[in-house]
């Protein structure tokens, strides 16, 4: 491949290089010395390991995909435990699963630095919901710094472990989409060997530091917490990243942070009110500069916060202003003047600002009006699972199988991964919200339609036990997960089924790869992250260990044998496991390991009807001519699995003889 | 110019990121500042992708303004009109690949792709300039299909926008791209280049 990530292991101070957020953050943790990381993967954070990874057997740490954020997250505290600097990354849903020991582990801290670096997605880009990480600094009483661009990812990243031992605290760095999945020019700094000698001392600097039972107990851990906060807040008045621009004579003062105050930055320059208007940027969002914002606030008339996520900094001024500058009038999320969901950029930020300021923004209504005809004629692109993927197979069949043996309303519980798609819907077609008292059947036109429930990873097999439990009757009950899903969150649930005698079927849906954060190896893949080769844990052994009872597996190319097995899952009436297993296309193509099943296929337009139950089979190679009412195959886009040929019952769909 | 602000716009799989990377890139070799703003999907092929590059000495976020973009590259023509009519700037320039990659909401026929009068006329409606090449067939000229990309950035060095010479972008390709098709894309961005001059 290419060299883009070349560098990451040069210890070449001084150089500049082009580095995506998540590349910078790595490289910080490089430079600060990191000797372990351990994350899960999650977009938008997954680079962060990944670059680790890359560089971890060269410079020698240890790096590690875990089983789950919890796993890694206290596989990089035990670490810190012993004096390492250590590393942790997640996407934002990744930190609900770390609060239980994140919550205790602050009730004692740390020994070596340890960061948690959470990506947060606003905008909800590739994430279930749009939380804010900076709430769980206050809910922990840690700092949390937030870097504004690529350059300062790095290094915040090398200083939070630095601020993290001056501390004894765990240190949040927070990341958002636009800072993960965004480049910008970086000056490296010098790395620092990854040689710290771990140490353990059961009482340092406090008596039973590492557990938290151990007596004085939780409550006296939970008054040291308190006891440091005072440095913690000095700590904060003195990031670097802190930038106080006062005006005089200026009306307006904005407080910005992190990504917000880049685009901040950018409209202020649009609207050519720079020199006009007091400017604060925070480096760290939790808690505030309490000095150097009051500073700002007793210089101006208004104040508005600019920030990506939720009022976390404003609610801080709030308080703070009734102190010291109450005659203050406080803009942002609360006021309207910065919308309350959704992500920012430099156009919201330039309204935003625009208000506060009085300004009327010129609209040109002509263009807006040629842009409103210009958008008709953009057609959409809808996501959808790749050519020739195996969970078309495996819905397909499931599809099949509900028809005929799953009753009136089955429900079909989803998970998160590349086969969440199955609850994406079809390009354009909305429902009406439905207020029946009876359940209701909707067909499933194409796979997309499939998933009645979706939340989060493991959330499916849980709600399929309880829809169980609840008594109904109407239909199958069933949930798919995937394979990183499996070893993710889903083993308690499947001891669960076993112990509180439960029904349903589970599919697992096993492409070998946690695929669609970007084909990072599980327990199933034999390998690791650093490419060591590694055990090949078996679903359908720990399935059959638990003790479910019945447990098949099938290959999802064969449409006909993957429907049977589901239909005599439904039809067992036990708790069943039915592992659907191919290797993702995509990957098996790129690792040149893909073999195609049929010979080139096309259709026979003879023996076409334009029935289009090949295009429910919703592959994007295959295409269908609405004038001609025939169906085709996109010859540069399929692989050649031979599913379509299975779905067609006229027998149109023909390999390529010669 | 103080400043560019350039998209790069394709489908999952056509290199647009890779692309706009090595632009940047090219421009922190020339000792420039550069942005680049990714959005993408899953690791998805045929996904809608575009990225914004930013370069110059006031650039801060990541992110091009509507209405703010000088050139937009489209390595899929609906693509860059996607693109233009939410980012072209008035007089800014559209550089598009005539080959395209129909979406699955076309194929299955729940939409319906426009036609390249229809892009021309709107992007000229958008009082934008329009270039046109069949970058892909380029590619397959240079011995590798998947060079589109590298085609377009041949191109968008003819056109003489990039604050830059030609020669460091071509040397960031050379340096970035996987090692087997560095030969492939260097003919790929002469050939690019040659597009525009005729």
């Amino acid at each position: 491949m290419g060299k883009l990530t070349d560098f990451i292991t040069q210890d070449a101070p001084g150089k500049r290089v082009l580095l995506m957020g998540n590349q910078a953050i790595a490289r910080g943790a490089i430079e600060a010395g990191v000797q372990v990381a351990a994350s899960y993967p999650g977009t938008p954070a997954s680079e962060i390991l990944e670059t680790l990874a890359d560089a971890a057997q060269k410079l020698g740490f240890h790096a590690e995909w875990s089983t789950n954020e919890k796993v890694a997250f206290e596989v990089a505290a035990g670490a810190a435990i012993t004096g390492v600097r250590a590393i942790t990354s997640m996407k934002n849903a990744g930190l609900n699963w770390v609060m239980d020991m994140f919550m205790t582990l602050v009730y004692g801290g740390v020994r070596g630095g340890f960061v948690i670096a959470v990506a947060d997605d606003p905008d909800a880009h590739y994430s279930s919901n749009e939380q804010d990480t900076r709430f769980a600094a206050f809910y922990g009483e840690i700092p949390c710094l937030e870097p504004s661009n690529a350059q300062e990812a790095k290094d915040m990243c090398k200083y939070a472990f630095e601020l993290s031992e001056q501390l004894e605290l765990p240190v949040f760095l927070r990341s958002v989409t636009r800072i993960s999945h965004a480049s910008g020019d970086v000056e490296l700094g010098p790395i620092k060997a990854p040689e710290r000698r771990p140490v353990f001392d059961k009482h340092w600097r406090m008596a039973w530091r590492w557990n938290v039972y151990g007596p004085p107990g939780p409550v006296e851990k939970h008054r040291w917490l308190h006891s440091k906060q005072a440095e913690i807040e000095q700590a904060v008045e003195k990031l670097p990243w802190n930038e106080l621009k006062l005006v005089e004579g200026a009306e307006l003062g904005i407080i910005a942070s992190g990504i917000a105050a880049s685009f901040a930055k950018d409209a202020l320059r649009l609207l050519g009110v720079e020199d006009k208007v007091a400017f604060l940027k925070l480096a760290a969002p939790v808690p505030v500069a309490k000095q150097l914002t009051s500073k700002l606030l007793k210089s101006v008339k208004r104040v508005l916060v600019v920030e990506e996520g939720e009022p976390v900094i404003e609610l801080q001024v709030k308080a703070l202003a009734k102190d010291v500058a109450p005659g203050v009038e406080l803009l942002g999320r609360f006021t309207g003047h910065v919308p309350r969901v959704g992500e920012l950029n430099p156009d919201i930020a330039k309204q935003s600002i625009a208000k506060a300021l009085g300004m009327e923004l010129e609209k040109d209504e002509e263009r807006e009006k040629i842009k409103e005809e210009i958008q008709k004629l953009v057609a959409p692109r809808s996501s959808t699972l790749c050519a020739g993927c195996p969970h078309l197979g495996t819905y397909w069949a499931l599809k099949q199988a509900l028809k005929r043996v799953g009753g009136k309303v089955p429900i079909v519980n989803g998970d998160i991964g590349c086969y969440e798609q199955g609850g994406y819907g079809i390009a354009g077609k909305r429902y009406e919200p439905s207020d029946s008292s009876e359940s209701k059947a909707y067909p499933i036109q194409a796979p997309y339609e499939t998933l009645d429930t979706n939340y989060i990873m493991g959330g499916g097999i849980g709600l399929m036990q309880g829809q169980h439990h609840a008594g109904y009757k109407d239909g199958a009950l069933v949930a798919v997960a995937g394979d990183s899903t499996y070893f993710h969150a889903c083993l308690p649930a499947i001891v669960n089924a076993v112990y509180n005698k439960a029904k349903g079927v589970f599919v697992v849906m096993d492409n070998h790869w946690t695929a669609m954060t970007g084909h990072q190896p599980d327990p199933c893949t034999g390998v690791t992250a650093t490419g060591e080769e590694a055990a090949k844990l078996s679903i359908e052994g720990i399935a059959q260990a638990i003790g479910v009872e019945f447990v098949e597996v099938t290959d999802p190319y064969d449409l006909k044998a993957t429907q049977q097995t589901i239909e005599r899952a439904i039809q067992s009436g036990k708790f069943a496991i039915v592992v659907s297993r191919r290797v993702c296309t995509l990957q098996a193509l790129r690792l040149k390991q893909y073999k195609p099943r049929a010979k080139q296929t096309r259709v026979n337009e003879e023996k076409c009807t334009g029935c289009m139950l090949c295009v429910s089979f919703g592959c994007p190679a295959t295409t269908f001519d609405t004038e001609r009412k025939k169906a085709g195959i996109d010859p540069i886009l399929c692989v050649n699995c031979g599913m379509c040929k299975q779905v067609c019952p006229f027998g149109a769909i023909e390999e390529v003889k010669e | 110019m103080s400043e560019l602000n350039l998209i790069i716009a394709g489908v999952g799989g056509q290199g647009s990121i890779l692309a706009s990377h090595i632009v940047a890139i090219a421009a922190i070799k020339a000792g420039l500042r550069a942005r680049v703003g990714e959005t993408f999907g899953a690791a998805m092929r045929g996904g809608a992708v575009a990225s914004h590059v930013r370069i110059g000495k006031t650039v801060e976020g990541p992110l091009v303004p509507c209405d703010g973009a000088d050139v937009i590259v489209a390595v899929e023509p609906l693509e860059g009109l996607r693109n233009a009519v939410k980012f072209l700037k008035p007089g800014g320039l559209v550089i598009t690949n005539i080959h395209p990659w129909y979406p699955m909401d076309v194929n299955i026929g729940r939409a319906r792709y426009p036609s390249m009068e229809e892009i021309e006329q709107a992007i000229s409606k958008l009082k934008g300039k329009l270039i046109k090449l069949d970058a892909t067939k380029l590619a397959q000229e240079a011995g590798n299909v998947r060079t589109a990309n590298t085609v377009m950035l041949g191109a968008l060095a003819a056109t003489g926008k990039l604050p830059f010479p030609a020669e460091v972008l071509k040397e960031a390709i050379k340096e970035n791209v996987p090692p087997k098709t560095i030969d492939a894309n260097a003919r790929a961005f002469e050939l690019g280049m040659k597009a525009l001059s005729k």
